[in-house]
């Protein structure tokens, strides 16, 4: 099967900040692919690059099988972060003209409007103008911007930041549907928890480098083994002399530790000095092995995301 | 093409809905109209009290006439209704020995107690056409002219005719005598085919300064009036990343042309409506004889690409700024230029055949303003120069319009602090 996005070491680089380097990936067809990275880390350029809105140094993009050209974006819905609406138009004519400007003709677009509306309960909005909408509202009348021209291929960026929990769930399940009916679906979040539980599979872009790239159990199996949460009587301040410890995360009753060597050894030095109620080899969190590549250099972050 | 012309379609749309175009557009003749019958009716309306004056006439011989026109006047006022003016009532005062001095204390003071109005003091010497005394005129309110200037004239005429009389002269004679001849001009006059003359036309003020005027005033509203509404937009597209959606779909050159397309169509709508009513007041005055199709026809070609060139413009500025504050400061130059053209070309309609004339309207961005004047003014430029004016400023046209896409295109996705001068030459160049 081709893959819906593939990129073949790609390269772009802004004066002299090198925004993507040798980047290749391939995003099969029908899957839900997360984009994680802190900001400034190239996901956006990354995902500008697929929408050919800008051309990289080096390297090749195919979408959907084929170069991309202005023909081919037409079945790629794209939603960048939060805003992107015409806060004069009403909601409607803005999901048509949208439409329009990936050749869809409006007759074939009403319906599927219609749908959507529906489905997300805005239909009583429809011919409101945007900035009488709450955000949330908002929100949702961006994501079926993105997909009215039904897309095979849909780009969001951030697409659930902000939103309260029924109106996120409520895009959670749109999100499924679409995938249900075969349409591909990228999207970059913060939200790990989210990333975990949505996506098949993950891709984290850090400094312009690939640094993960597969399925959760992919990537656990790559960072895990080395985690385990204890609860002891002792608590936090006990963990931290013992050797062989390399970091804790205090979560209060229980306290998850990174180790350096083997658990069984670490096991037998907290008997020795206090009551274990609880020894558990975990699986890291997608949160931990974030955190643990974009840690170390968090400070050096702070420039402002570049376009 | 048809996503251009949905483009296009969406930005006329919310053109002509704004309220600054409709201002512009019918609110602003219909305010100037407002504003010119209110004035006339208030210059009117202002103040009929009744004027009580005192006169002060040591020449002996005006005060009479002074009366006989308040006469006059009053009847006339009482015959027309008030509008005309107020009523005005002279009293005699007898300077007996007093000097000027005592006697304008004395009249100040029964002016600010409200007996009379103003006084007028006539010295002796008025009546000798050696003096160059000037009759005295007091009053608390100085700026009431309706007073001041109807005894301006009653007294002007009064002492005229003493002196005349005084001279011997038989006055009527004299203003016959020196009656000015009138002064007519006309165009040229054309021997037809069939041997008849053509009448010469009497060219007056509509056809000298009114048509080249409005033409003028014109081609820089419809210019002008779609220069904001592209800033607002494109500030707003892009500071709400509305632009990454618009070039997800579509390639740069379609968002700009579709864009230009939309505020030329915009342009177009504001000048039909505007030489519409030019047409309809153009018969109101009896003058079909000065509506000229061919002259509508320039005036369109030369708007498609002022509104094309000073709108890429305008486009590629805004699209390189991050907020209005900062688009406004990078426009101000091209709206400089937009300005001087049109003021510079005012100069034009004074000489229209000058080499200055020819010079600038072979500019580009002055010649739209320029040569349209020209065109408007018989005989008009040869058909040599406004092809060559025309052509220089189309081919001016399609390289801006290019530069400007070049910018348009990097721009957009720019964020931050906007590019100074050799910045936006490089990204034309890249």
């Amino acid at each position: 099967m081709t893959p819906a996005i593939a990129i073949r070491s790609v390269r772009k680089q802004f004066g002299a900040h090198l925004a993507v380097n040798d980047l290749t990936l391939d995003v099969p067809e029908g899957s839900i692919y997360g984009f994680i990275g802190p900001n400034g880390s190239g996901k956006t350029t990354t995902i500008r690059m697929v929408m050919n809105i800008i051309l990289p140094d080096a390297g090749d993009i195919r979408v959907l099988g084929q170069p991309v050209t202005s023909s081919s974006r037409d079945d790629i819905g794209y939603l960048p972060e939060e805003r992107g609406l015409y806060k004069k138009m009403q909601v409607r004519r803005l999901l048509r003209y949208y439409g329009q400007l990936k050749g869809r003709s409006i007759a074939d677009l009403d319906p599927v409007i219609k749908h959507w509306l529906d489905r997300l309960r805005l239909t009583e909005w429809a011919d409101k103008r945007i900035d009488q909408l709450s955000k949330g509202m908002a929100q949702k009348v961006q994501f079926i911007s993105a997909i009215v021209a039904q897309p095979k291929l849909l780009i969001l960026d951030e697409p659930f930041s902000g939103l309260d929990p029924v109106n996120a769930e409520s895009l959670r399940d749109a999100v499924f549907e679409l995938r249900r009916s075969g349409t591909t679906v990228v999207f970059s979040t913060h939200d790990m928890s989210t990333a975990e539980k949505m996506c098949d599979r993950i891709f984290m872009i850090f400094r312009g480098n690939k640094v993960l790239d597969g399925s959760l159990d992919e990537i656990q199996a790559q960072y895990g083994h080395d985690t385990v949460r204890v609860r002891t009587t002792g608590g936090a301040e006990l963990l931290q002399g013992l050797a062989g410890v390399e970091s804790v995360n205090d979560h209060g009753n229980v306290q998850d530790v990174r180790l350096a060597g083997d658990p069984q050894a670490f096991l037998r030095q907290l008997i020795e000095k206090t009551s274990v109620q609880q020894f558990e080899i975990t699986k890291p969190s997608l949160h931990d092995v974030f955190v643990r590549i974009a840690r170390p250099t968090a400070d050096e972050m702070r420039e402002p995301e570049v376009a | 093409m048809r996503r251009v012309f949905t483009i296009a379609q969406t930005e006329f749309l919310a053109l002509v809905r704004t309220k600054f175009f409709i201002i512009g557009i019918v609110a602003m003749p219909v305010l100037m109209g407002g504003l010119f019958a209110f004035m006339g009716y208030a210059g009117k309306q202002v103040d009929h009290k009744d004027r009580t004056f005192a006169v002060v006439d040591r020449t002996g011989a005006l005060f009479e006439p002074v009366e006989a026109a308040a006469l006059a006047n009053n009847a006339e006022v009482a015959a027309t209704g008030a509008s005309t003016g107020p009523k005005v009532f002279p009293t005699r005062i007898d300077p007996g020995a007093k000097t000027d001095e005592e006697l304008t204390v004395e009249l100040s003071d029964r002016v600010r107690k409200e007996e009379i109005f103003a006084f007028v003091l006539l010295p002796a010497e008025l009546m000798d056409p050696d003096s160059k005394l000037p009759i005295l005129y007091y009053s608390q309110n100085t700026s009431y002219e309706r007073l001041s200037d109807w005894l301006r004239t009653t007294l002007r005429d009064a002492i005229q005719e003493v002196r005349f009389s005084r001279a011997g002269v038989d006055r009527t004679l004299v203003s016959k005598l020196s009656a000015r001849a009138d002064f007519s001009t006309f165009s040229l006059v054309e021997k037809r085919a069939d041997g008849t003359v053509s009448a010469a036309r009497e060219v007056d003020e509509i056809e000298q300064f009114g048509i080249p005027f409005f033409f003028l005033i014109l081609m820089f509203m419809a210019v002008m009036t779609t220069a904001q509404h592209l800033i607002n937009t494109i500030i707003e597209e892009k500071m709400s990343k509305i632009s990454e959606v618009l070039l997800g779909s579509v390639t740069p050159f379609q968002l700009m042309a579709g864009k230009l397309l939309g505020i030329v169509s915009v342009s177009f709508l504001l000048s039909f409506v505007y030489l519409g009513g030019g047409v309809y007041a153009l018969l109101q005055m009896g003058r079909p004889d000065l509506i000229n199709p061919v002259l509508v026809g320039w005036f369109l070609l030369f708007l498609v690409c002022a509104a094309l060139m000073f709108g890429s413009v305008f486009q590629a500025l805004s699209s390189a700024c991050s907020d209005l504050k900062d688009a406004q400061s990078m426009l101000q130059p091209a709206m400089m230029i937009l300005i001087a053209s049109y003021v510079v070309s005012v100069l034009v309609i004074r000489a229209p055949d000058s080499t200055m004339a020819t010079v600038l309207s072979m500019i580009p961005m002055v010649a739209p303003f320029a040569m349209m004047i020209r065109l408007t003014m018989p005989p008009g430029p040869p058909m040599w120069e406004v092809l060559l004016g025309l052509s220089i400023l189309a081919a001016s046209t399609v390289v801006v319009v290019w530069a400007a896409g070049r910018i348009f295109r990097v721009g957009l996705l720019m964020q931050g602090k906007p590019p100074n001068l050799p910045e936006l030459l490089r990204w034309v160049r890249r």
